[in-house]
């Protein structure tokens, strides 16, 4: 599975009040290209801080958070991990889009291969946590994932390479993206 | 009333959440801090997933400060210029002002600088008294609120109030 058809898969389970942050990078063009949701933020830069931009959401609104992250992304700030497994917000889940590789500098080696996400996240504190390998049912795996109470991660491994056009960057300025979710969300 | 007259200004300035990093000069501070309501003090693992949290709770309509030592200023660069500076969030920031020439050497060669790097960066300071914490609050969230950008209030060891 590659990584842009999992994030559509994930987005076409969401309802439309569910809140999305999407880390920097490819995972915000793809998402933006799959499905653009006015309750969705996409990140342009600050790596590694998709799960707590996520949980500052999750500890102020009702609605379900979902971070779709990356491999690299949640290893740079690990912290995460412990952060959201501490707290606890039943509101979030959280993704990692796995392609074991940092994609868009070249597609050099994260650490995921050799560091079980999903067991680091269990040993935090994530109620669940599981990892969805090469050829298991990934749909499946999201159904699951999204049918718990949180905080959930799944940890899906996606192919490390996408066949298709790389997406476009997103048409909106850092500041309009921003002031569009807050506009959805009521707290402008 | 909590146990910290400055937490009780910022809180009175409109703060509903507070995500740090404790520092031995803000011991009354972050005293109070644990003492709130569950969800409303996030004691974050290193600053710069303070400032991260603080952010998503903007998005969410929450008013957030970031508490930390300002040592912590160093790990939160990235995250404060590509993400409050550059979506113009609002971030009032509570930081200690370590760093002179009788504090220990390991807060010497950033705390003297802290001014510097604000500056660098544009962003708004001011040093805290013991005596005025609620115009001091009141400058902190209107300043980070009016230039949607982060604000700093520097306090001593004397200022923790």
């Amino acid at each position: 599975m590659t990584r842009a058809e999992a994030i559509a898969l994930v987005l076409s389970r969401l309802a439309p009040e569910d809140i999305v942050v999407a880390a920097d990078g490819a995972i915000s063009r793809e998402a933006y290209r799959s499905a653009d949701r006015t309750r969705s933020f996409y990140m342009l830069g600050s790596m590694g801080h998709v799960a707590s931009i996520a949980l500052g959401l999750a500890l102020t609104r009702r609605e379900r958070v979902v971070a779709l992250d990356g491999d690299g992304n949640l290893l740079m700030g690990f912290g995460n991990l412990a952060l959201i497994g501490g707290l606890r917000p039943a509101n979030l889940y959280h993704l990692i889009l796995d392609n074991q590789v940092y994609a868009t500098t070249g597609g050099q080696a994260t650490l995921s291969r050799q560091v079980d996400l999903a067991a680091a996240a269990s040993g935090c504190g994530y109620p669940c946590a599981r990892r969805c390998g090469p050829g298991e049912d990934a749909e499946a795996a999201m159904d699951a994932w999204l049918g718990v109470a949180g905080p959930a991660l799944l940890d899906l491994v996606v192919d490390p390479l996408d066949p298709g056009p790389v997406a476009k960057r997103i048409p909106m300025t850092p500041e309009e993206i921003a002031l569009q979710v807050r506009a959805a969300l009521g707290a402008s | 009333m909590s146990a910290s007259r400055r937490l009780d200004a910022l809180q009175g300035a409109g703060v509903e959440l507070v995500a740090g990093v404790p520092c031995s000069y803000l011991v009354r501070f972050f005293a109070a801090c644990e003492a709130l309501p569950p969800g409303r003090y996030v004691a974050a693992p290193r600053e710069d997933h303070a400032v991260a949290v603080c952010a998503g709770a903007w998005l969410g309509g929450r008013p957030s400060l970031a508490a930390m030592q300002n040592s912590g200023l160093g790990y939160c660069l990235e995250v404060l210029t590509s993400l409050h500076l550059m979506y113009h969030m609002p971030l009032p920031m509570l930081v200690s002002d370590r760093g002179e020439p009788t504090d220990y050497e390991e807060h010497r060669i950033l705390g003297q600088r802290t001014r510097h790097l604000l500056d660098l960066f544009g962003i708004p300071w001011r040093v805290a008294t013991a005596g005025d914490q609620e115009e001091e609050a009141e400058w902190l969230v209107r300043t980070a609120n009016e230039g949607r950008l982060p604000a700093v209030l520097l306090v001593g060891k004397e200022a923790d109030v």
